[in-house]
């Protein structure tokens, strides 16, 4: 939550509005400091009262003015347009307007302020981050990373089915005849640390890899170029169901299993 | 390798939260992005970045050095050291936390790398990152313990949605928050040519990932590469700390004919 000081349409300042009131007057010891002499040294105050947002005229000469109101003290909403002098100040709460995830009450957090929730507001965010996902209907499946934090994490819903991206091999040489792609980095070579080992002479450590990205699994050279569906690849490209994938002399399909 | 760090108060907070340690003889690089009122972000990133450069120090000279929390079979004996190295940490911030109430919610995030041979062993706490720049393609290879990352996850959010959400700054994972942290371990192989990014939520909020590709294609050096990319996040805004760690894997010359020459000369060096 914060708020917005403008004079005319450009914004001049941009203050976080926590526990503590913020000040608004001509005197530099206001967290907003108007320099014009149609504002009081200590003209209004904003603060948060029982989780509402309150706007208090300190006897200023020239008042405070609320949606062309004049106010000595009111409620402040969202939208609301606050006028003190030339200037303008309005209240930015769109803390949660962006997602469909309420705030968490338990730490409200300042704009640009990092918090951390712990175990028992984590676990209320991602509840209501769930219940907006199944009210909206959202239709991603849910990642393979799913929160793992100390037990406390909820579950994802029972997903009707879940996908996992498959590599499976035709031809060549290979440790596995099938892969299951997990990770955020997926090397094809001969090092030990990677998915999909090679095996022979001359192979080289890290031929390609498969990278995962937010939509999708994109494969990237290495060593070697790999050919999808038998054109050599220009860049990192993405994976589509069915895909045959070359690579230093392997032949493989990628594919979602169930 | 060619290693450099620095980092930056940005040009809004007035101080530096952010901590790092470069520990070359290691190889070992740690990253971390405090958080908490007063001073007190500052403190618990420097104790992380402390504590996990003094516990893998240790462990290095005396391998037999109790390890903490449950090793991961899959993971190397170093990737699980340095887990080890980011549970302690926690451990400690929090119990600092918890001692004195005027830190109470004090907090940080932790990225570290280390470097064994062609091995990277990655770990992470919170939002800080690591980047793979390789064959010109740029790719994250941590994945962000905060809300909005979780909803890009889970499909409620695009990741363009993410980037402009008021959210950004919840983390679901931090170290000094529980008692035990959940810490993110994982392994690549490195190979000529790489580069390896570690930075604070201070570049990468700055600073969108294909200018990040691009600012690494066009710098000759570690250096000049950190020092374009604080630069980017300064023009950008410089909203909050910036602190950056590259790392750029020189040609490692492990053809077979140089392996066959060490072979041979293998007993030889362990005498000089």
């Amino acid at each position: 939550m914060k708020l917005i000081l403008k004079f005319e349409e450009t914004t001049l300042k941009e203050i976080g509005l926590g526990e503590r009131p913020v000040s608004i007057g001509r005197g530099p010891d206001n967290d907003i400091h108007i320099d014009n002499l149609a504002v009081s040294t200590h003209h209004a105050k904003i603060y948060k009262d029982a989780g509402r947002v309150i706007i208090e005229d300190l006897n200023s000469l020239n008042g405070t003015f609320m949606n062309n109101q004049r106010i000595t003290k009111s409620f402040l909403k969202m939208g609301d347009k606050i006028l003190i002098g030339k200037h303008h100040i309005m209240l930015d709460d769109t803390i949660s307007g962006d997602a469909p995830v309420a705030a968490p009450k338990v730490s409200a957090p300042k704009i640009q302020e990092t918090v951390m929730l712990d175990a028992k507001a984590r676990k209320a965010l991602l509840d209501q981050a769930l219940a907006a996902q199944a009210a909206g209907g959202g239709t991603a499946a849910p990642a393979a990373g799913a929160p793992r934090a100390g037990g406390t994490a909820v579950q994802p819903p029972v997903p009707p089915r879940v996908k996992v991206p498959t590599l499976a091999v035709i031809a060549g040489k290979t440790d596995q005849p099938e892969y299951q792609l997990t990770g955020k980095l997926i090397v094809i070579g001969k090092s030990d640390m990677a998915t999909i080992k090679l095996r022979g002479w001359f192979k080289p450590k890290v031929a390609a890899q498969i990278t995962k990205r937010d939509d999708g699994f994109y494969i990237g050279k290495g060593d070697k170029v790999p050919s999808v569906n038998g054109i050599p690849i220009t860049g990192p490209t993405r994976l589509n169901e069915g895909d045959i994938i070359e690579i230093a002399g392997v032949k493989m399909n990628f594919n979602f299993r169930e | 390798m060619d290693i450099a760090g620095r980092s930056d108060v940005g040009r809004v907070r007035g101080n530096n939260e952010d901590s790092f340690k470069l520990l070359p003889e290691l190889n070992l690089f740690v990253l971390s992005d405090g958080m908490g009122g007063e001073a007190h972000g500052e403190v618990a990133s420097a104790l992380a970045v402390e504590t996990i450069t003094q516990h893998c120090l240790e462990a290095s000279k005396n391998p037999g050095l109790p390890m903490e929390g449950e090793p991961r079979l899959d993971l190397s004996e170093k990737s699980n050291r340095l887990l080890s190295a980011v549970r302690i940490a926690n451990r400690k911030i929090y119990d600092q936390a918890q001692a004195d109430a005027s830190k109470k919610g004090m907090g940080a995030t932790v990225v570290a790398v280390w470097v064994d041979g062609e091995r990277m062993c990655v770990a992470h706490v919170g939002d800080s990152r690591a980047y793979l720049l390789r064959a010109g393609d740029l790719q994250q290879l941590t994945e962000d313990h905060s809300l909005v990352a979780e909803q890009v996850r889970r499909g409620i959010l695009t990741r363009q949605q993410a980037d402009q959400s008021k959210n950004q700054s919840v983390l679901l994972r931090a170290l000094g928050i529980d008692e035990t942290v959940d810490a993110d371990g994982a392994e690549h192989v490195l190979i000529d040519g790489d580069v390896v990014v570690l930075c604070s939520d201070g570049l990468d909020r700055m600073v969108t990932d294909p200018e990040i590709a691009s600012a690494i294609l066009t710098s000759g050096g570690s250096e000049s590469t950190v020092e374009r990319l604080i630069e980017l996040a300064l023009e950008n805004g410089g909203e909050d700390n910036v602190t950056v760690v590259v790392l750029r894997v020189q040609k490692v010359h492990d053809g077979f004919l140089l392996r066959l020459w060490r072979w041979l000369n293998g007993p030889l060096d362990e005498d000089s």
